[in-house]
């Protein structure tokens, strides 16, 4: 029987189920964003259960790089489908889930049975060996010396993760198609282009509701000064009426 | 003896409540005070009295803000994600009280005769808590902004997460050269690193320099001070809530105690990068220089407290002149700063300091070294000066008018001569002097 | 090394989380409730709350490529933090094996500025 420090299991009761709550709950929930949370808490659990392990510095990675990823996951979704996107819950092919989860259910079963049986007599060494000098350190003097290999190859998967950004989500645009801000600003000072800023609705007129167009100096009401969300409406009669405001109330 | 590594872990339990009651209380009275600090001095740069009605010197004016905001009206828009909206506040106040877990106060102290590092805790990992809190903080300032429903917050949400991101890669890369020098990333290890000065000599006078990173590494504490103006979105970096483009950005929505807790967030977020810049960069808890020469005892026992928040004091001061001084930038401008300049400015300098530091490791002889320095150099240069396409001359600005075409908004005249105001004449004679 | 080192930062961040939480969980109760359609609507300086933003709420894809090149960065970061804590015992191969690795990170970075990707306009 392997000897586990009392720490060590307590956290892993409390932790594990949490982990896997979030492993389910990003499965399940029908909101995009709150599948992307759901996994943070999964990624944080494993962080969390690494340091446990006596591993602090690929828990701390962990959990750095992991909220990275799923920040960038969580603006995918944004980007992609929308604030307000969630789930159809239509089931597009017939079967699916129950034939997901049984599939499910059996690789987690073979799993965790292979795992068993091959762990379940095996005795840990080395780990106090390992982290001698101290987990950093002697994680450095692996990937430095003995993994250089695969290191370097991890800058080339980083090359192609750039390439691949950048087809995905770069729209190239010439030189002589950007517009810069000096640009900009010639461009609104141009003839038939008024600079200034829109006059703001309810100007020099008889209410300053954000519905009444501003007055311009030549009595016209200044179309743009209102916003085109809002609602026409033909205003009634009554409202239509002098309300002698410029005359204190009085009928002249 | 100073604390290592090897000296946290052996707490009782109730010192360890004892330290994390401290912590808390640390943070939330700084929070309290730098509020009222920003404002006061702040003021004075505009030259205003600023609070001076609560307590001392105004000084209990935000406790008196923090109360009346919990007796406020706490509204949830109806479009709002409920849960979201309700725990992000709750993400931001955890992140950033649980970075400060790792920050070195002083060396041993007796607690009630109990001998113990002034130090919540120490991991060998430590300074990367640090960066994985603030990387989760940065959860509670985008799911506000995306959990609240209306646009502008969603806007200041989106460029917080660029924002932060950006900005967290250059604070990363600038601690790199940190670690390097002290061999460890742990906290309490990094200042005992600093404390020991070298001889140095110049021009023929043998001296003692301080062994603060920041005079060693300056180029890595200028990046990190900027990153961390951008990293706890500050001015001039204050993009994500910049008030009068996004009204408040991702806490628009936000009011009552939740708003609270995101101020406390982002003060004690400031509070934490400039204990971390004073840990890394500033010696930590040591006394400087010349308080160093009245004897061992300031380095000992309660008195380092006083140091390292003189420190802080100071780099908050530092926070709060940049928010007196400079105009906020540019979206555009700020992330070009970040991705242009930051990063490939420290990625070079973390180049150049190992090799400098394998060629004193290696004790290559002074030809070696200057053939390498030398190579380095043109190479920096060739990329620095590399031929671009030159821009078109410039025209004086003359022509330029001259250029535009007929019927554009009318310019004043260039040399136009402004006629001194009749009221400022008279202003001017009513002071001469009385003889 | 044990674990009892980490125990304390448990315990802050039970502590800020209680604190968090009671505060967030408390102050619908302490503050006083007065009821109006307007206020629950979203904040949009007076004028009726426009639908979401552009196309239903889409972003532009910008921000993936800065979220992607972070992730880039980040992980070329945690190579170089074990990398720098034992600097001393690498010795000059491990000098070269990063330079060559900051290098090839920097062909990409340099492909990213060359086709435009770090341009915000």
């Amino acid at each position: 029987m392997i000897d586990v420090s009392w720490g060590e299991q307590v956290v892993f009761y409390i932790l594990a189920p949490i982990a896997v709550i979030g492993a389910l709950g990003m499965v399940m929930a029908r909101n995009a964003v709150h599948s992307a949370l759901w996994l943070v808490l999964t990624m944080l659990s494993l962080g969390v259960f690494y340091i446990v392990q006596a591993g602090p510095f690929i828990g701390m990675v962990q959990i750095i790089v992991y909220t990275g990823a799923i920040m960038m996951l969580f603006l995918f979704v944004l980007m992609l489908v929308g604030r307000d996107a969630s789930d159809s819950v239509i089931e597009t092919l017939r079967g699916q889930k129950v034939a997901a989860i049984a599939l499910g259910v059996g690789l987690g079963v073979l799993l965790g049975t292979g795992l068993y049986r091959g762990t379940v007599d095996l005795t840990p060494v080395g780990l106090a060996e390992a982290n001698k000098n101290g987990n950093v350190q002697g994680l450095a003097s692996l990937i430095f010396t003995k993994y250089v290999w695969a290191f370097e190859v991890t800058s080339a998967l980083l090359i192609s993760a750039a390439v691949g950004a950048m087809i995905l989500a770069h729209v190239e645009r010439r030189k002589d198609e950007r517009i810069g801000q000096a640009a900009m600003m010639k461009e609104r000072f141009l003839p038939g282009n008024y600079p200034g800023p829109k006059p703001g609705p309810g100007v020099y007129a008889t209410s300053n509701s954000v519905a009444t167009p501003a007055k311009l100096p030549d009595g016209n009401p200044a179309q743009r000064s209102i916003s085109p969300i809002l609602p026409l409406r033909e205003l009634e009669p009554a409202e239509k009426a002098d309300k002698h405001t410029l005359t204190g109330g009085h009928q002249s | 003896m100073n604390p290592t590594l090897a000296d946290f872990g052996h707490d009782n339990g109730w010192i360890v409540a004892l330290k994390v009651v401290g912590v808390f209380v640390f943070l939330v009275v700084m929070t309290l005070f730098t509020i009222w600090y920003e404002r006061k001095v702040v003021a004075r740069m505009q030259v205003r009295p600023g609070p001076n009605r609560h307590g001392p010197f105004g000084l209990l004016q935000s406790l008196a803000d923090g109360l009346k905001l919990a007796f406020k009206e706490d509204i949830m828009p109806l479009k709002a994600d409920r849960v979201v909206f309700f725990l992000a506040p709750v993400i931001s106040t955890v992140c950033a009280f649980t970075a400060f877990a790792i920050i070195p106060f002083g060396p041993f102290v007796s607690i009630f005769g109990q001998k113990t590092p002034l130090q919540l805790t120490d991991i060998p990992v430590a300074v990367l808590l640090v960066l994985a809190c603030s990387g989760l903080g940065i959860y509670g300032i985008v799911l506000s902004g995306w959990a609240s429903g209306s646009t502008y917050p969603l806007l200041g949400g989106l460029r917080s997460s660029a924002q932060m991101i950006s900005y967290e890669v250059a604070m990363g890369l600038s601690i790199v050269a940190v670690f390097m020098m002290a061999g460890t990333m742990s906290t309490s290890e990094i200042v005992n690193a600093q404390a020991k000065g070298g001889q140095g000599e110049l021009f023929g006078f043998e001296f003692t320099y301080p062994g603060w990173y920041v005079l060693l590494l300056l180029p890595s504490f200028v990046i990190y001070a900027i990153s961390a103006v951008g990293e706890t979105n500050r001015a001039p970096f204050d993009l994500p809530e910049a008030e009068s483009e996004l009204v408040g950005g991702f806490h628009t929505e936000y009011s009552s105690l939740k708003f609270a807790l995101f101020f406390l967030a982002e003060y004690i977020n400031m509070v934490t990068v400039s204990a971390l810049a004073t840990t890394l960069f500033l010696g930590g808890w040591r006394a400087p220089w010349p308080i160093t020469q009245l004897g061992p005892w300031v380095n000992q026992g309660w008195w380092p407290l006083l140091w390292f928040t003189i420190k802080l004091l100071i780099l908050l001061f530092v926070f709060v002149w940049l928010r007196g001084t400079l105009p906020r930038l540019r979206y555009d401008q700020f992330m070009r700063f970040g991705w242009k300049v930051l990063i490939p400015a420290s990625l070079i300098w973390i180049l150049a300091l190992a090799g400098f530091k394998t060629m004193n490791n290696e004790n290559l002889p002074g030809w070696q070294r200057g053939l390498w320095i030398g190579g380095f150099a043109v190479i920096l240069l060739a990329i620095l000066l590399w031929p671009r396409k030159r821009p078109a001359p410039k025209l004086p600005l003359e022509e330029e008018v001259a250029q535009r075409p007929e019927g554009s908004f009318p310019l004043p005249p260039i040399d136009l001569q402004v006629p001194v105001s009749p009221r400022a004449k008279r202003i001017t004679a009513d002071r001469e002097p009385v003889q | 090394m044990s674990l009892s080192a980490y125990v304390p930062i448990v315990w802050l961040l039970a502590l800020a989380a209680a604190f968090g939480l009671f505060s967030v969980g408390i102050a619908p109760f302490v503050g006083p409730r007065r009821f109006n359609r307007a206020k629950l609507e979203a904040y949009e300086c007076g004028i009726e709350p426009t639908p979401q933003p552009i196309g239903g709420g889409r972003f532009p894809v910008k921000f993936y490529l800065t979220a992607m090149l972070f992730i880039i960065f980040d992980i070329e970061i945690i190579f170089l933090y074990p990398w720098a804590v034992s600097f001393d015992m690498l010795g000059v191969f491990g000098f070269f094996e990063m330079v060559i690795f900051i290098i090839t990170v920097a062909i990409a970075y340099a492909y990213v500025w060359r086709r435009g990707g770090l341009e915000w306009d």
